[in-house]
């Protein structure tokens, strides 16, 4: 296994995790799409670790506070979709233009 | 008495006079007049007092100091202004009182009196003046004042119009006269008058003849507007819309005769370039002539009152132009006597008939009014050039003036416009006292509360310049020594021509006005084409309108388009399409997350790629 | 009287003062609100006088120095001096500011609002006027130009939203061009002070003063309503309330042109002489421009705004043929004349019109006819204003246009030419509003102002400002011997 294999995996990871977010108008999709990326991101991370850099802690360090942000990210966002469907009786991206200038 | 404190009581008493009534008096319309005719008749006392102790060297005193530029103001008191200045209070004076019963029911006679203060005030210390810029301001003022009085009845249009014309016509011809008097500024660097005349310091020694010729020819532009000569005399005719007493004063002693004035003032400046004398020449005796011709067909007594001014003062030009000092000044004399009593006289006759038409005038009784007839005979007479009453004497100084070199094309039109002079002058006498058949006076003709026809304040003035316009004609020798020049004696055989067509003027007007069979209509009547001409003033009026006041009004119009579309519009349009742009951009904001997020991936990539290939 | 105390500091504190005390008082107390600001304008007045009897005119000059050192690092110092020029225009500050307070006497909306920020006003432009140091030169302009928005946008009339943006978008963009203009001065000086007396015994690069000089006029040239800069302000004085207008035309304009004289002039004199030909052909056009405009307009405010900019092209063409050389003496004296007789005119104007507007509600000049005979008070003082537009003698800008049109005649003969023809121009719409308005047939529809005419206090302000156009008339040397010896002073770079 070399590292190129590595970032062609997370690249493909990165790509769909985009199209979904882009694409997808169910915020839970788009929710799976940010995952999605994250978790190409830390694959990233510990790819460039494991080839490049002498001390291995320093990734992992990151890959693990990633994984935290990603889970409070989570909570946080899936409350949000909650409290919009509660109100708004619905979870369409393209509804919801409050923030309209 | 010492001169300063005469020429005090002549100039300021009138200012005086016009602060307090405009301040205080306005309320007290009659407490105002008596303080405004005393004004005026302290102002004749100091400036007979003047004249009685004779020419005195000038006063100067320091009014403000620009840069190495000193202006002073002062007095000059030499023969043309002590004569004149008499001459000027006088009549003002004689105006003043008439105005007692002319303007008696005028609800707004404080405004009227002080006004007359005003003027007489203006017209004093332009007299007097001893600088030439110090003259400009006065010359200024006297337009201003004019302007007011004109347009004393400011409810009536027409003498709003009239008023308007005066001031923006004189105006045109300041605009000449005030680059005149800077260009004398940078040729001699002072405007003291004394000095610009000095023979061997002053202006003719210093400028080059080109630059004196155009100094001179742009002062005579001020006095083109301001004398009513053409192209710029039709602002006269129109201002007889003011009150008649206000036309006595304007076209005697005051406004108009500024400009004569002016030129007698500077004549030696004048003298000093041939060619300006040419066209004043050439001016001064078309004016002559063409006013002359409007005034033989005028059927409004004051308009051929009007229109015989501009004539007489082309006269007193071509006097001054062809080289006579004296002819000028003493026919400006005489003429400011007879013409104000004409003025009076006719003011007599449209008061009591409340009608301006001569033949009306005549029919309703014009001359049973014996005061206003007998001016009326009088004045017509010295403005006609009768012998021996005044205009005769300083016309005839004027025809040798002209002849000095022989008959030239000037004094055939000079000869020329006395004959239409005698004609008009007679054809109006004629008309007002000879009508065909008369009215009798109707019996509520004295019941429209104007009292006696012809009641004491206003017969007065009328006697005293029917006296003084009956000896003027005798003053000359008098007048020539005030100027310091010997009077000429002229031979009966020389003044032959003169008389001759002032006779034929006269006989012709008998025929057609004054027998009892007359026709009562002007020889002109029988070629229409020129009777259409002179009564439509040559259409010099319709030609202003059409081409001036439209040119004028056109480049305003399109000028005002071009702020609004061009300069101002373009500011406008660039502040609003900022606006555009702010809400072309606003629509991008449209809350739709995944399109900012698409975006934003797009921008990333591309500077991604950008970084990519540059490093 | 004089003694010790720092009169340019006073002078400056009485508005400061004021202010003060209006936004303590509560907003309820209207009339302690206007009795305030009238006191200090009052007193402001005095000590103006005090300060132009006291100045001297053999020395000329700067006088009255006080200097405190405020940021010494970057040479920043709280500098007051006046010379000729400033000594009068603070008399002209003092007495539109007076007279202004006077005209808004009978204000009943938002009271101690108004006067605040026509206080704040007041203070900027006295600070412009007394300040020797670049930087408070321009704090107090930003000064004086901000309290506009709100003065037209709050109590204006008509297109006031419009009007109010227009003027601060110009007057911004010209401050937009002045603020580096004004730093790389100080930059290039090299001496890093902000004071303006030293910075002018500096010579500056040619260059740099030919490139940084019209970023300097133009700047300033805005707010004196420079052709074709000039947009916002009729716009503006239309929309104003009278004082407002006062204040904005009879001096805020002039701050615009001190500027350039202040700032351009004596700072970047070889600047002001390379460009000098092609600004003065732009005044100039200015100058018969609007008169021509001022010809076609409708609204009593907008021909007096339109004669503004002609007016005020005559201070600015005076001042470019300041520089030139063949007439700079008379050519300076004429502007600074012109500037003082011009905003004692239009504060005059804008104070009788704002009456007229007050009682009838209409500016528009076809709707009165006859009026004279209805408000013979306020239409009288509106003519001899009008005359003294049109420069008749015995009013005082007859003297600053003599002035400058016999420069521009020596320097210039055929712009000379142009403008004194421009002369007759001005009469024509002097005229046309008297005639349109004041005289003709009496409309009956404002009978109902009979009763209304000015009088009592009303007169004061009015009758001040006739006053004093009057008695420069007649006497200019009052005025031009205070302003001469600083003109020679200023002109011997030349």
């Amino acid at each position: 296994m070399n590292l190129e294999s590595f970032l062609l995996l997370s690249l493909v990871l990165f790509s769909l995790g985009l199209f979904a977010v882009l694409a997808h108008r169910n915020l839970i999709a788009v929710l799976i799409g940010v995952e999605l990326m994250m978790n190409a991101a830390s694959l990233n991370l510990m790819a460039f670790n494991r080839f490049s850099v002498t001390d291995p802690v320093t990734g992992q360090v990151f890959v693990l506070i990633i994984i935290g942000l990603a889970a409070a990210e989570v909570a946080i966002f899936l409350s949000i979709i909650l409290n919009l469907y509660r109100t708004r009786r619905t979870i369409d991206a393209e509804q919801l233009t409050e923030l309209k200038g | 008495m010492e001169p300063l404190s005469l020429i005090l009581l002549t100039t300021v008493a009138p200012l005086a006079a016009f602060t307090l009534a405009i301040l205080l008096l306005m309320q007290q319309p009659r407490l105002a007049q008596i303080v405004v005719i005393g004004g005026g008749t302290l102002s004749l006392a100091g400036a007979a007092l003047l004249l009685f102790q004779g020419p005195m060297a000038p006063l100067r005193y320091l009014w403000f100091t620009s840069g190495d530029m000193q202006l002073r103001f002062g007095f000059l008191f030499d023969g043309i202004s002590l004569m004149f200045g008499v001459a000027v209070a006088l009549i003002t004076l004689c105006v003043m009182v008439y105005s007692l019963g002319y303007m008696g029911h005028d609800p707004s006679k404080t405004r009227y009196f002080a006004m007359l203060a005003l003027f007489e005030w203006a017209m004093l210390s332009f007299v007097y003046a001893v600088d030439l810029l110090q003259s400009f301001i006065f010359w200024e003022l006297v337009g201003l004042a004019s302007f007011f009085l004109i347009g004393f009845w400011y409810e009536k249009p027409s003498a709003t119009a009239a008023a308007k014309k005066a001031f923006l016509m004189t105006r045109v011809g300041d605009v000449g006269l005030f680059i005149g008097v800077l260009l004398v500024l940078q040729v001699a660097g002072h405007f003291d008058i004394p000095g610009l005349l000095a023979a061997d310091t002053g202006l003719v020694a210093q400028a080059k003849p080109a630059v004196l010729t155009m100094i001179t020819l742009l002062i005579f532009v001020g006095i083109v507007g301001k004398s009513a000569q053409f192209p710029l005399h039709t602002w006269l005719p129109d201002a007889m819309e003011g009150p008649t007493p206000v036309s006595a004063l304007l076209h005697s002693a005051t406004m108009v005769a500024a400009g004569v004035y002016l030129m007698a003032r500077l004549h030696p400046l004048f003298m000093g370039s041939e060619t300006t004398l040419g066209v004043i020449l050439v001016i001064a005796s078309i004016t002559a002539l063409l006013a002359a011709t409007m005034a033989m067909v005028a059927t409004d007594i004051k308009k051929v009152l009007a229109y015989s001014s501009i004539s007489q003062l082309g006269f007193m030009l071509l006097g001054l132009a062809a080289g006579s000092l004296f002819a000028g000044v003493f026919h400006l004399i005489t003429h400011a006597l007879f013409k104000a009593l004409l003025f009076l006289c006719s003011g007599l006759f449209i008061h009591h008939f409340e009608s301006n038409d001569l033949a009306q005038i005549g029919r309703r009784g014009g001359r049973r009014m014996r005061f206003a007839t007998a001016g009326l005979l009088v004045g017509g007479a010295a403005l006609a050039g009768i012998p021996p009453l005044g205009g005769f004497f300083s016309k005839e100084e004027i025809f040798a003036a002209l002849g000095q070199d022989g008959v030239t094309i000037y004094s055939i039109v000079a000869l020329l416009a006395a004959f239409l002079t005698a004609y008009y002058t007679f054809r109006m006498i004629f008309l007002v006292t000879r009508p065909a058949h008369m009215e009798q006076p109707a019996p509520e003709d004295h019941a429209h509360g104007h009292g006696r026809a012809e009641p004491w304040s206003m017969a007065l003035p009328v006697l005293l310049l029917t006296v003084g316009a009956a000896i003027a004609g005798f003053w000359g020798s008098a007048i020539a020594s005030g100027l310091g020049i010997g009077a000429a004696h002229h031979s009966l055989a020389s003044m032959a021509p003169a008389v001759l067509v002032v006779i034929a003027g006269v006989l012709l007007a008998w025929m057609d006005f004054g027998r009892q069979s007359a026709a009562r209509v002007g020889f002109i009547a029988r070629i229409p084409a020129l009777e259409k001409l002179f009564n439509n003033g040559w259409y010099v009026d319709a030609f202003y309108d059409a081409v001036v006041v439209r040119t004028t009004m056109l480049i305003a119009t399109i000028l005002h388009a071009v702020e609004n579309k061009l300069f101002d519009g373009s500011f406008d349009r660039l502040g609003f399409s900022v606006l555009g742009i702010g809400a072309g951009t606003t629509r991008l904001q449209n809350g739709w997350v995944q399109f900012y997020a698409g975006w934003t991936v797009i921008l990333i990539g591309v500077a991604a790629a950008y970084i990519g290939m540059g490093g | 009287m004089m003694g010790d105390l720092p009169v340019l500091t006073t002078i400056l504190l009485c508005p400061v003062a004021a202010l003060v005390l209006v936004l303590l008082t509560p907003a309820r107390a209207a009339h302690v609100v206007r009795w305030i600001s009238a006191a200090s304008a009052l007193l402001a007045s005095v000590l103006s006088i005090q300060l132009w009897r006291a100045y001297d005119t053999v020395q000329s000059g700067f006088q009255f120095v006080e200097i405190i050192p405020w940021v010494q690092e970057v040479g920043i110092s709280y500098h007051l001096a006046v010379d000729g020029f400033s000594t009068i225009l603070v008399m002209l500050n003092s007495i539109v500011f007076f007279t202004g307070v006077l005209t808004m006497w009978d204000l009943e909306t938002r009271v101690k609002e108004f006067f605040a920020f026509m206080l704040l006003l007041v203070i900027g432009v006295y600070g412009v006027f007394l300040s020797q140091d670049l930087f408070f030169f321009f704090l107090f302009y930003e000064i004086a130009v901000v309290p506009m928005y709100p003065l037209i946008l709050i109590w204006g009339s008509g297109n006031r939203d419009y009007a109010a943006m227009k003027l601060m978008l110009f007057l911004l963009a010209g401050s937009a061009l002045l603020f580096p203009a004004l730093l790389s001065i100080y930059h290039a000086s090299g001496l890093g002070t902000f004071n303006m007396i030293l910075l002018a015994q500096k010579s500056f690069d040619p260059d740099f003063q030919i490139f940084v000089y019209p970023f300097v006029f133009l700047g300033f040239g805005v707010l004196a309503g420079l052709f074709p800069f000039h947009g916002w302000s009729p716009t503006g004085h239309v929309a104003a309330p009278s004082a407002v207008s006062m204040l904005h035309a009879g001096v805020l304009m002039k701050l615009g042109a001190y500027g350039i004289l202040a700032v351009g002039i004596r700072l970047l004199p070889m600047g002001a002489v390379y460009w000098a030909p092609t600004f003065a052909t732009l005044a100039a056009i200015g100058v018969v421009y609007g008169a021509f405009i001022a010809m076609r307009q409708t609204d009593f405010k907008f021909v007096i705004g339109f004669s503004s900019v002609s007016h005020m092209g005559i201070v600015v063409l005076g001042l470019n043929l300041a520089v030139l050389g063949t007439a700079g003496q008379d050519a300076l004296n004429g502007a600074v004349f012109q500037m003082f007789a011009h905003g004692v005119m239009t504060a005059l104007f804008f104070s009788t019109v704002g009456f007229i507007y007050d009682r009838s509600h209409s500016k528009t000049i076809a709707d009165f006819g006859g009026l004279g005979s209805q408000m013979p008070r306020a239409v009288s003082i509106f003519i001899i204003a009008g005359l003294c537009g049109a420069g008749v003698p015995g009013l005082a800008s007859f003297w600053a246009e003599l002035l400058v049109f016999m420069a521009a005649l020596k320097t210039y003969p055929v712009m000379g030419v142009a403008i004194i023809v421009g002369l007759v121009l001005t009469a024509i719409y002097v005229l046309r509003v008297f005639s349109m308005a004041f005289f003709g047939p009496v409309n009956d529809k404002w009978d109902g102002l009979r009763a209304v005419d000015l009088q009592g206090w009303q007169l004061l302000p009015r009758a001040l400002l006739v006053a004093v156009l009057l008695f420069f008339g007649f006497f200019p040397r009052v005025l031009l011997d205070v302003i001469d010896g600083t003109t020679t002073h200023m002109l011997l770079v030349f």
